[in-house]
């Protein structure tokens, strides 16, 4: 640190804007992607007609010569020690296990599947990596990215149906089944019965993060080596020599009579634009624009070009400039594009743009270098209020929050079981391929949304308050129970929507396995309702600690204090249950009598139950929210105004706001008049004392005598447009005075 | 020594007739409820002649988006009830009044769009996985119709926007809307035309919270303003989606481009809606105003450097309805120090940075 002079910075650490050669090379690189796709696309088509590691092999050996040439690594350089030569081939071999593995998965899911999956930067995956399993790096965006990187892979695996995949592959699998690897790879595909697509998928997954290991492990021994270039072109020429005796077997086991000749163009191709150029325009891009950028955009052209690619390759047009390398004959639609595809290379963009995206307020700003030259941050307040926390330690934490509290232990013990029915339910509905079971399994997925919200308000209600939430969280609880209400009011509403168009026609219903599910289902809630029932029970006698705090003690008021969160979702459930119950009875009468009209009628009545049971809740919580005086406690409120009044040295009081701030806290505020000799202090503790005693939970008094009214109206219209905006509360019109 | 309060009896009129008036003319009485209960009769008659022409053509199809319509009525209805609700004067019991119902309204509203936006885009993703046969002969005159009905919306409700910085409330509720019909629950058949796009439109009246008597509306309503235009904006380019997919359909036909273009309306209404969300989440829960973070540090320095005052507890402060914030506070100071003078020097300074009521409660240390 000491070298450095006045300011003279790391190159590295000056920021520098997007300059005409900064452009250049970004051009460059978007280039180089693009083309590398091309060249996957191709060999994806020769792939069809050379053996895997054939195909490698010519590849590699095509490769190293240029690479050779260009680097002359034995010419030039520092000799290289016998343990280098030995940590060199072993890198080589680690290289053309993966490599085989990157060629089988493209032969197994198509050109623009593998690019998806495989083309990402080392930075990325690490920061991916870092994001999900460690401590460093975990601000809330980049957890954002990592689950949109992980929900992009898994929407390759399970919305991607590439149907005319499965159909070829059934055909030319047996001929395929030729070599250890890929025995023992479809013999896995079919134990867990994916389709060979999807395995290709995992098993190109798989060789990502084994390849970022692979390449970070690789860095070590290239500084030893003198240089990446040189170690990448040794390696490239020791992969050619370890794949030769390999291919050489199975290009003898095979019968395969390629004309090679009209392949050389193609491989050519390939060679060049997967091997060469897309090498050397990296590597220069890194230097020239940051690394993360050059992943960035690297990333983003690569996608694009692949979906360019995959929309135009099998085009007539495409298909013409493609027969002039006479392999027309090879070209046959497979890997069609599917929404899945789509969606998971949205997901990707979108991953990749977070992820590698500028690290904000994490470690504070960097403002400049001190004296001695070590670099200053300034930390944000966030910064040093949340420490960062991987995502694991993250769920350890907020798991032994919920199961600290009564209520969230009960929702979330519900959650559990809810899920476990929820995913059952599904996996049988897909293995008997019954999409009734599929489409009620989602259901409850949505169901189980009202249970992560009540769970997510009851955390949320034990938080401290903070500068900005001065009052505390607990209005969540009002929020989630009156969110929880409608819910219910929208599903009850489409229920009875339904059910009437139903009655109009009703339609067929199949009832076998109906009943069974529901019986299921309504085990479950019932269940949920007796878990609930205590609490809800309970609430009445002024249990549930935590929304009370400390002040429950002294607290003399009569006013039923229940828990709005719990009772949304406990209605919830009772819904469910009662819709269970119907579903029960109507698929009874059905089969029993024939009484297609029992089902709307049942669901009608269900409706209707629903819409009466959540009326009362959604009144009391919207009532909350409007900041309503508790209803039960007006006459406490009024009794306790008017021993205010009583009180010695006090003229008249004006103001007064009470307010169930959540359904067990009332808040208050209000001004009092004094005469002129009252003491002030004495008068506010006894005021607060009364109004506490009166069931309130936290009081403001503001004190006025005569003379700060003569202030105020010397002031100007303050208090006046209080008065007009806000009418004073007349609780007893003599003792409200005007302000002015 | 009964409590006396005096009911609001000129706006509830004894007799059915005479409370409809009431009502009328509460809701003419000022813009933001005029153009609501414009801009709902408009869609009302819209839905009646599409359910008409439906039974008389007996389109299942037009029939149930028809009913979508009339569901998508009851958001414009929620934004004009809150809207007159809001003007209700407080009594003993809402001692603040009514105006958090437009709070409340904007809340249900917004949650209202997720939903939708959220059954639009899984309904999406299930027609991308298996595309549906979509007809579309009928469809295309329906979401040119709502297209053109939302347009209305948009302009009239534009034309409120810019007033409204003229202190207007105004403009409750949005625009019309996008029909994202689809969804929640009518299966099938409404399948067929997922567009919809006759206009629909929840209203939002969030924000508007038309008062008249609040003085004072400035950036930060304005920056509210925008994002209930830019949710109009959203919705009819639900609109134009859906012609142009239907359009796609009908010329190349590509299925595709009905999922892609729900999924596309479905991130707009979600993106839109957001901020309306926290804001009205913000208030509900009772948040410090966000106007007011950068200032209330300095009041509070401000005030505990006058003189006699050692320090500034329990501040709350938070948002009644837009634009109105309400304050309590504790001062605690010195024996002899002058409270009168402290006092209003507090109100004025809390005054100068926005909040208009203010309950200061001085502590007197005992030493």
């Amino acid at each position: 640190m000491a070298d450095y002079g006045d300011n003279i910075l790391p190159k590295h650490a000056i920021y520098r804007g997007p300059s005409s050669t900064a452009a250049v090379y970004i051009g460059l690189l978007i280039v180089a992607k693009i083309l590398r796709g091309v060249g996957l696309f191709l060999a994806y088509d020769l792939l069809k007609l050379i053996p895997v590691v054939l195909f490698l092999f010519v590849l590699k050996a095509g490769a190293t010569i240029p690479l050779v040439l260009l680097q002359k690594p034995f010419s030039s350089g520092k000799p290289i020690t016998k343990n280098q030569w030995f940590r060199i081939t072993r890198h080589a071999f680690v290289g053309c296990i993966l490599g085989v593995l990157w060629m089988f998965g493209l032969s197994l899911c198509g050109p623009l599947r593998t690019i998806l999956l495989y083309e990402h930067s080392d930075i990325l995956v690490i920061a991916w990596g870092s994001t999900l399993f460690t401590n460093s790096g975990a601000s809330p965006a980049k957890i954002r990215g990592a689950v949109c990187f992980l929900v992009a892979v898994i929407a390759l695996l399970l919305f991607d149906h590439d149907e005319k995949l499965d159909n070829l592959s059934d055909h030319d699998s047996d001929h395929r089944h030729h070599n250890i690897l890929t025995y023992m790879f479809y013999h896995v595909i079919n134990i867990v019965g994916w389709s060979d697509h999807k395995g290709g998928v995992v098993l190109l997954f798989l060789t990502l993060c084994l390849n970022v290991g692979y390449n970070s492990a690789a860095k070590k021994l290239s500084v030893d080596v003198g240089g990446a270039k040189r170690l990448h072109s040794l390696s490239s020429l020791i992969q050619a020599m370890i794949l030769g005796p390999w291919a050489y077997i199975v290009s003898s086991a095979s019968d395969s009579q390629v004309s090679w000749i009209s392949m050389i163009f193609p491989l050519a191709l390939i060679i060049l634009f997967v091997f060469i150029f897309d090498y050397y325009i990296e590597a220069v891009s890194v230097v020239h624009i940051q690394a993360t950028k050059t992943a960035e955009y690297g990333a983003y052209a690569m996608f694009g070009g692949a979906l360019f690619l995959a929309l135009t390759w099998n085009h007539p047009y495409t298909a013409t400039m493609t027969s002039m390398n006479k392999l027309q004959e090879i070209i046959t639609e497979d890997h069609v594009l599917s929404a899945g595809v789509v969606f998971s290379l949205g997901a990707f963009v979108l991953a990749t743009k977070i992820l590698l995206g500028p690290v904000r307020s994490n470690k504070g700003n960097f403002i400049g270098y001190s004296m001695d030259g070590m670099p200053m941050y300034s930390f944000t307040r966030d910064a040093l209020q949340q420490t960062s926390q991987s995502l694991v330690m993250h769920l350890k934490h907020s798991l032994k929050q919920v199961l600290e509290d009564n209520d969230s232990r009960k929702i979330f013990y519900f959650l559990c079981i809810n899920l476990c029915f929820t995913f059952v339910e599904m996996i049988y509905g897909v293995w008997t391929n019954s999409l009734g079971l599929i489409s009620d399994g989602f259901h409850m997925l949505f169901d189980c949304s009202a249970l992560v919200m009540g769970l997510y308000a009851a955390m949320m209600t034990r938080w401290k308050a903070t500068r900005i939430f001065s009052y505390g969280f607990d209005r969540v609880e009002v929020l989630s129970g009156f969110v929880n209400g409608l819910f219910l009011v929208v599903i009850a509403i489409f229920v009875f929507s339904e059910s009437l168009h139903r009655l109009a026609e009703p339609p067929e219903i199949d009832t076998n396995r109906l009943l069974a599910v529901s019986v299921i289902g309504l085990l479950v809630n019932m269940i949920g309702i007796f878990a609930f029932r205590g609490s809800h029970g309970h609430s009445h006698g002024g249990g549930h600690g935590h929304s009370h705090g400390g002040g429950h003690g002294h607290q003399t008021s009569h006013h039923q204090s229940h828990n709005t969160n719990m009772e949304g979702v406990f209605l919830h459930v009772l819904a469910d249950t009662l819709g269970s119950v119907g579903v029960i009875i109507s698929s009874l009468l059905i089969e029993n009598f024939g009484w297609n009209i029992a089902d709307p009628i049942c669901s009608l009545f269900i409706a209707t139950m629903i819409l009466l049971s959540v009326f009362p809740l959604l009144k009391e919580t919207s009532c909350i929210l409007l900041l309503r005086c508790p209803s039960d406690m007006e006459n406490d409120i009024s009794e306790a105004l008017n021993k205010v009044l009583n009180l010695e040295g006090i003229v008249s009081y004006r103001d007064p706001h009470f307010w169930f701030h959540t359904s067990s806290k009332v808040f208050g505020t209000l001004h009092i008049h004094i005469s002129p000799d009252g003491v002030e202090q004495k008068l506010i503790s006894q005021v607060s004392a009364i109004l506490k005693d009166g069931g309130l939970h936290s009081v403001t008094v503001q004190v006025e005598k005569d003379e700060y009214f003569q202030h105020l109206s010397g002031l100007g219209a303050n208090l006046d447009q209080n008065s007009t905006n806000f009418p004073l509360l007349n609780f007893d019109k003599s003792n409200s005075v005007k302000a002015v | 020594m009964l409590p006396l309060h005096k009911h609001d009896k000129e706006y509830r009129g004894p007799g059915l007739i005479g409370k409809i008036t009431g009502w009328m003319r509460l809701i003419f009485s000022e813009k933001t409820s005029r153009n609501i209960f414009m801009f709902l009769l408009l869609n009302l008659s819209f839905a009646f002649v599409e359910l008409s022409y439906g039974i008389w053509t007996n389109s299942l199809g037009l029939i149930s988006d028809s009913f979508h319509m009339f569901f998508d009525c009851t958001a414009l209805l929620a934004g004009l009830a809150a809207s007159v609700i809001s003007r209700w004067r407080s009594n003993e019991n809402y001692s603040y009044g009514f105006v958090r119902a437009e709070v409340l309204a904007g809340f249900v509203n917004g949650l209202f769009l997720l939903f939708i936006g959220f059954f639009i885009f899984s309904e999406a993703v299930e027609r991308l996985v298996e595309p549906p046969e979509v007809r579309h002969e009928r469809l295309f005159l329906v979401s040119v119709g709502g297209f053109l009905v939302n347009l209305i919306g948009i302009f009239a409700f534009q034309h409120g926007h810019n007033h409204s910085h003229g202190g207007g409330g105004d403009h409750g509720h949005s625009h019309g809307g996008h029909g994202h019909s689809h969804g929640l629950g009518f299966e099938e058949n409404n399948h067929k035309d997922h567009g919809h796009s006759h206009g629909g439109d929840h209203g939002h009246s969030h924000d508007s919270h038309g008062h008249s008597h609040e003085p004072k509306q400035n950036a930060s309503q304005k920056q509210i303003m925008q994002g209930v235009f830019l949710h109009i904006l959203a919705d009819t380019l639900g609109s134009v989606g859906v012609i142009i997919s239907s359009g796609l359909i009908h010329y190349f036909g590509w299925m595709v481009a009905d999922p892609v273009c729900s999924m596309f309306i479905a991130i707009l209404i979600t993106i839109s809606v957001l901020p309306l969300l926290r804001d009205s989440i913000g208030i509900l829960m009772q948040r410090t105003p966000r106007e007011l973070d950068d200032l209330l540090p300095g009041c509070y320095q401000r005030v505990s450097q006058l003189e006699g005052v050692y320090s500034v507890q329990e501040p709350h402060f938070w948002t009644l309805c837009s634009e109105v914030y309400i304050g309590t506070i504790k001062l605690e100071v010195s024996a002899k120090a002058d409270s009168k003078y402290i006092l209003s020097q507090t109100h004025s300074i809390f005054l100068q940075a926005g909040v208009k009521q203010l309950y200061v409660q001085i502590d007197h240390a005992m030493m």
